[in-house]
């Protein structure tokens, strides 16, 4: 760095250091936790209009089962994301096998039309923790202070 | 002056000429009067269920069927024929058609399970033919015995353990030709079988659980893997959603059909649980023909639907054969 450019760039220290801090909360590699990949078993109960439990969660290569027991009607699940579908009448559980190959959080629906509120049938797959929720909290914290910064200059 | 009077006479003749060709094509039928058209609209059983409900056909003509649903997923399937059952979709329309080669009453029924009144969700198909012959409706062999279905047939004897038909041909002991009858093991309930076998005179060496063991062997004898299968497959399509997959009465649907879940006419007053197969007492006090017998008529008081226009003579056997497995060990 020449020194002519540097009193120009020690006027946007602030913003520079702002900016840098922003990129790192957004891109920076998690310390992951090496986790060996397991048997995932969840029993989904669905009934109108709901899945039990609602939220599964897995860590990455995991082979998740999923046993589809509907509770009063014909009810189904699609998961986004992993393409899988699958459905089930009551008293004939149906499973699902499939390995966690896609980090992310994903919705999964009912796949059947099994009542008025059917749309509003849905759920989630979390594969992997959920950085994006944590990476998003520390970029507002950083927005927060930033304002707060300026406003007390 | 002649040309206008000519254009004057055309708009004229358009005028009255289009809506009375419209009028003339209405009448004249349409064309292909051979086959005819159903459009039918499902609904679940508490907003209306098949509309319309009562059809009529003749033997050889092709019914076809335009299907769709206005609520929920639905399926259409016709009761005692082979005709395979499709699902009827919410804003789909599914195309069926069917021929009858057989004169008679045949009910309709749904596939899918589409609401609490599910199975109230049938219809009739009325097939006329020229071959007016009816045949003579037979008798189920409970009829025919005279049972009564609602009494309660239990067992006096129960066994200690689960009677397994394999130690039963362990024994060595050859079972009398009266047991080996299909037609004498299916007016008779187990436990009657049990006490013949018991008070006759080359039992005496056993105990009583080993007599268990020779009727569960003569079951088995009596029925074969292709019939279980297809009681098996019967048994998980259309009674596990009450009766449980492994048979206990504890179903997913037995929850709803309590009388605290619903104390209204939808549920017609039904307050007695769905049977439990595992319950030996019940069980092994009842013949197949009353099994069979309750199959076919249901009610109870529990809501049980009656399965007689739906199933044939082999598919209720089947599943009363399937039904047993819940007792006795096949292997």
């Amino acid at each position: 760095m020449s020194p002519h450019i540097l009193p120009h760039l020690n006027k946007y220290r602030a913003w520079i250091v702002l900016a840098l801090t922003g990129l790192l909360i957004a891109l920076a590699p998690l310390p992951s936790r090496i986790t060996t990949p397991t048997e995932r078993h969840f029993r989904v109960e669905a009934r109108s209009f709901e899945y039990h439990p609602a939220v599964l969660r897995a860590n990455l290569g995991d082979r998740v089962t999923i046993e589809l027991v509907p509770m009063d009607v014909v009810h189904g699940i699609y998961i986004d994301g992993y393409d899988l579908e699958l459905h089930a009448d009551p008293g004939q559980t149906e499973e699902l096998i499939f390995i966690a190959d896609r980090p992310g959080t994903f919705r999964f629906r009912c796949s059947v039309t099994c009542g008025a509120l059917h749309p509003f049938m849905i759920g989630k797959l979390q594969v992997g923790p959920n950085s994006l929720l944590w990476r998003g909290a520390g970029l507002a914290t950083l927005a927060a202070l930033a304002g707060a910064w300026k406003l007390r200059r | 002056m002649k040309a206008e009077r000519l254009a004057r006479l055309f708009v004229i003749g358009l005028f009255l000429g289009l809506p009375l060709a419209i009028l003339i094509a209405r009448w004249l039928p349409p064309g292909s009067a051979s086959e005819q058209t159903v459009e039918m609209h499902a609904k679940m059983a508490e907003s209306g269920g098949w509309t319309p409900s009562d059809l009529t056909a003749e033997v050889g003509e092709p019914l076809h069927f335009r299907l769709t649903s206005d609520d929920v997923v639905h399926g259409f399937a016709i009761g005692q024929s082979d005709w395979p059952a499709v699902d009827v979709n919410p804003g789909e329309v599914t195309e069926a058609t069917i021929t009858f080669e057989k004169p008679g009453k045949y009910v309709f029924y749904c596939t899918r399970w589409c609401g609490p009144g599910h199975w109230r969700m049938r219809g009739v198909i009325e097939v006329s033919g020229r071959t007016a012959a009816e045949q003579e409706i037979e008798q189920p062999l409970y009829a025919v015995l005279g049972l009564d279905i609602d009494a309660p047939h239990l067992a006096a004897v129960i066994p200690l353990q689960r009677p397994s038909a394999r130690r039963g041909a362990s024994l060595g002991i050859p079972i009398p030709k009266m047991f080996q009858d299909p037609e004498y093991l299916r007016r008779h309930s187990p436990a009657e079988t049990w006490s013949i076998l018991r008070a006759d005179t080359f039992t005496q060496e056993l105990n009583d659980d080993q007599v268990w063991d020779l009727v569960a062997l003569a079951w088995q004898n009596s029925t074969s893997s292709a019939a279980l299968a297809l009681g098996q497959q019967l048994y998980t399509q259309n009674c596990a959603a009450c009766h449980g997959e492994a048979g206990s009465g504890e179903g997913v649907m037995a929850t709803s059909i309590s009388p605290e879940a619903q104390p209204t006419a939808e549920s017609g007053h039904d307050h007695r649980p769905p049977a439990n197969f595992t319950d030996p007492e019940m069980m092994l006090g009842a013949s197949p023909a009353l099994l069979q017998g309750k199959i076919i008529r249901g009610g109870m008081g529990s809501g049980m639907p009656y399965w007689g226009p739906i199933f044939t003579e082999e598919q209720t056997w089947a599943l009363v054969d399937y039904l047993w497995t819940f007792q006795f060990d096949l292997y």
